[in-house]
């Protein structure tokens, strides 16, 4: 019954591993920036996930536009979510032990999955908008895959521009490593919360659009992510930002590679073994100290 | 002059008033006794919400005809229903309610195999026959259970057409994959079963973890195991992902079948030309030729204004079964229906019924069905079918 694995098979599993790591490193670093700046882990961020992806297939549905197109929509909205919710309810919690903060998110999280539930019903919806792949070689390169890989590469690069070199990134990474130094050297916190919470919560959108086209979409499919995104800042270092990038690829590629040599049953065991790991030999994360 | 007409008036009514005696007198006129309360908990809210409602409605059908008809032993038939929120604890405290407070007559069965699972336990302690047309589990008939009857296809048979038809092709390898859960773990377990019986071999057979989206390791390998078939045992979600990573990277299987989801309208709405050519397997279609079944989708279209699905049709034939077997025990008696119902052997419009002692359906067949130019095509059984099926399938680019 077993079956004989080859080198080209090894290859194609390792770049199905690389393509679905590139998203979630950049949901992920959503993820990462909240709890960076904040220290806040934000539960609700897969269920911000499926909104965007639900405004991927809304405009799909309605207007006919173009799934990837529909990411310069579907980021600023969930920026604006992301807004609201910091504004409204997050900052509330901020300085409260970090109990406060996971039940507020839980909370959120729960209350959007089942308003999506009420509004967009528990149907399963899809963009069957690009289907099939590019052969190269012995290897299969699925278009979907291979395009929300690029269009997270772009978007995960955009972020790092914005963080390292302008100045508002550089406040955020600033809050991130002290918000009392920070403070005291002029930054507005409060609004760099604000801010981080929109970036997190757009790029949650951008990896939802994407998935849009993947997968079936339905109020449930966000939470999977959370708990992916949380796996990755975990192993890249929490609050560490190329920490992130590292995780997703590393979480993309033990999946797939466990799926191969294993079984598929046990690549979200191997991924939390794998968590383990790291906490025990390098409690803060495979790349520490770097913001 | 008054007084003739007033003996006249006299003379006329007397035996209009005779009558009426003698009728109320009879027993079992119609009208004249209290309404037999059949109760049921039904997953109206919660994650069963669909399904629960299909069956509810169906229900409802079924007691709308049994009164058109007058009713049961001579009694009107009363559907006393509470909404469980797909919960199996509510639902265990509300059949306890039904029994002892409401004193129902009788009982029907709630959605899925997990809730009936859990009522069962109940309406044994009360010794209540139950018909449940939604519970597709095994193990709830093979617990010793005395009054628990299923009505649909368990779930390890789910894809014996599949398998018969690759058989009968003379295919040889089989690759059974399944979300790692009750009902499609059943599945693959008797797919695999069915297979080694028709001298088939299986080549792969794994697991995937629920919420699954990403494929392509487990069918990398399964395009290395080079099978004939490919038997996957899905909810729907999964039913999409793989279909379409199966696209990727070209795994291109003589035959491709699914348990749950290829059936649904939806699998085509979301895969379009890419869910030609599947497979998918299902309890009832209503183009199947069961006797009663036009009635059925009439009365069901004109009452609710929409199609019914097989969940309908299992708690109408249900509800007609438990019906028919009082009519025929011509009592309520639990001891004495669930005699008619061991023994009954019939075809209602959601297809065969017949027992085993413990209740367990061995009549009812699964229909596999085929997509064919975006329509639902019946390819076996051959007596049921109302196509062939297209054989073998293309290569992905010339669906």
């Amino acid at each position: 019954m077993g079956v004989l694995i080859t080198p080209a098979m090894v290859g194609q599993v390792v770049i199905s591993g690389l393509l679905a790591g590139s998203i979630y490193a950049m949901v992920a670093l959503g993820l990462g920036l909240i709890f960076g700046v904040m220290r806040v882990l934000n539960v609700a961020h897969g269920p911000l996930m499926m909104l965007g992806a639900y405004t991927t297939f809304w405009l799909f549905q309605r207007f006919g536009l173009n799934p990837y197109l529909s990411i310069l929509l579907s980021m600023p909205l969930l920026f604006l979510v992301g807004l609201g919710l910091q504004r409204f309810l997050v900052r509330r919690v901020v300085d409260a032990p970090e109990l406060s903060s996971l039940l507020l998110t839980f909370g959120v999280s729960i209350a959007l999955v089942n308003l999506a539930q009420l509004a967009f019903t528990s149907d399963l919806r899809s963009v069957e908008y690009l289907t099939g792949s590019f052969v190269v070689g012995p290897f299969a390169l699925s278009k979907p895959r291979l395009a929300a890989c690029a269009f997270a590469v772009a978007i995960t690069v955009a972020s790092f521009v914005f963080l390292r070199l302008t100045r508002l990134g550089k406040a955020i990474r600033a809050v991130s490593q002290s918000r009392e130094v920070a403070q005291v050297c002029g930054i507005d916190v409060q609004r760099i919360h604000l801010l981080a919470f929109g970036l997190g919560s757009a790029l949650a959108a951008a990896g939802g659009s994407l998935v849009a086209v993947m997968v079936a979409i339905q109020p449930e499919m966000g939470q999977v992510y959370t708990f992916k995104s949380f796996l990755v800042i975990v192993l890249g270092g929490a609050g560490n930002y190329p920490g992130a990038l590292l995780g997703g690829l590393l979480l993309g590629l033990v999946e797939q590679l466990s799926s191969l040599f294993l079984t598929a049953q046990v690549n979200e065991a191997v991924a939390y073994v794998l968590l383990v790991l790291v906490l025990l030999i390098r409690p803060t994360g495979l790349l520490k100290g770097r913001v | 002059m008054a007084m003739t007409s007033l003996k006249r008036l006299g003379k006329g009514l007397a035996p209009v008033v005779l009558a009426g005696v003698m009728l109320a007198s009879l027993p079992g006129a119609a009208g004249a006794q209290t309404p037999i309360k059949i109760g049921a908990s039904m997953s109206v809210t919660g994650t069963y919400a669909k399904p629960g409602s299909y069956q509810k409605e169906g229900y409802d059908v079924c007691i709308d005809e049994l009164n058109a008809k007058g009713g049961l032993l001579g009694r009107k038939v009363e559907l006393v229903i509470y909404d469980d929120q797909s919960q199996p604890a509510t639902a265990v405290k509300l059949y306890e309610k039904l029994i002892t407070e409401d004193k129902v007559d009788a009982v029907m069965g709630p959605y899925s195999s997990a809730v009936s699972e859990a009522v069962a336990n109940v309406t044994e302690k009360y010794k209540k026959v139950m018909v449940a047309p939604l519970a597709a589990t095994t193990s709830i008939f093979k617990k010793g259970r005395k009054y628990i009857f299923m009505v649909i296809t368990p779930a390890e048979n789910y894809l014996d057409g599949l398998i018969d038809m690759a058989a009968k092709r003379g295919l040889k390898t089989v690759a059974i994959i399944n979300e790692d859960t009750l009902f499609p773990k059943a599945s693959a377990a008797g797919t695999a079963e069915a297979a080694k019986k028709h001298g088939m071999q299986v080549v792969l057979q794994e697991a995937y973890p629920k919420g699954n989206t990403d494929f392509s390791a487990l069918l990398v390998k399964i395009k290395a195991a080079n099978p004939d078939v490919i038997a996957a045992g899905t909810y729907f979600d999964d039913a999409i992902a793989i279909t379409r990573q199966m696209k990727e990277l070209n795994v291109n299987p003589k035959m491709f079948g699914l348990t749950v989801g290829g059936d649904l309208p939806e699998f085509y709405d979301l895969l379009k030309q890419n869910a030609e050519y599947v497979y998918g397997s299902t309890q009832w279609d209503e183009s199947l030729p069961y006797p009663g079944q036009k009635e059925f989708l009439a009365a069901y279209k004109k009452k609710f204004k929409h199609e019914p699905s097989y969940h309908s049709a299992a708690g109408y034939a249900g509800c007609l079964l438990y019906a028919d077997a009082v009519r025929k025990a011509g009592s309520l008696d639990a001891d004495k229906v669930r005699e008619q119902l061991l023994k009954m052997e019939t075809r209602t419009a959601f297809g065969d019924y017949k027992v085993e002692p413990d209740g367990f359906q061995v009549a009812h067949k699964m229909v596999m069905l085929q997509w064919q130019d975006g329509k639902r095509v019946i390819v076996w059984p051959d007596d049921l079918s109302n196509g062939k099926p297209r054989y073998p399938t293309p290569e992905w680019g010339k669906r």
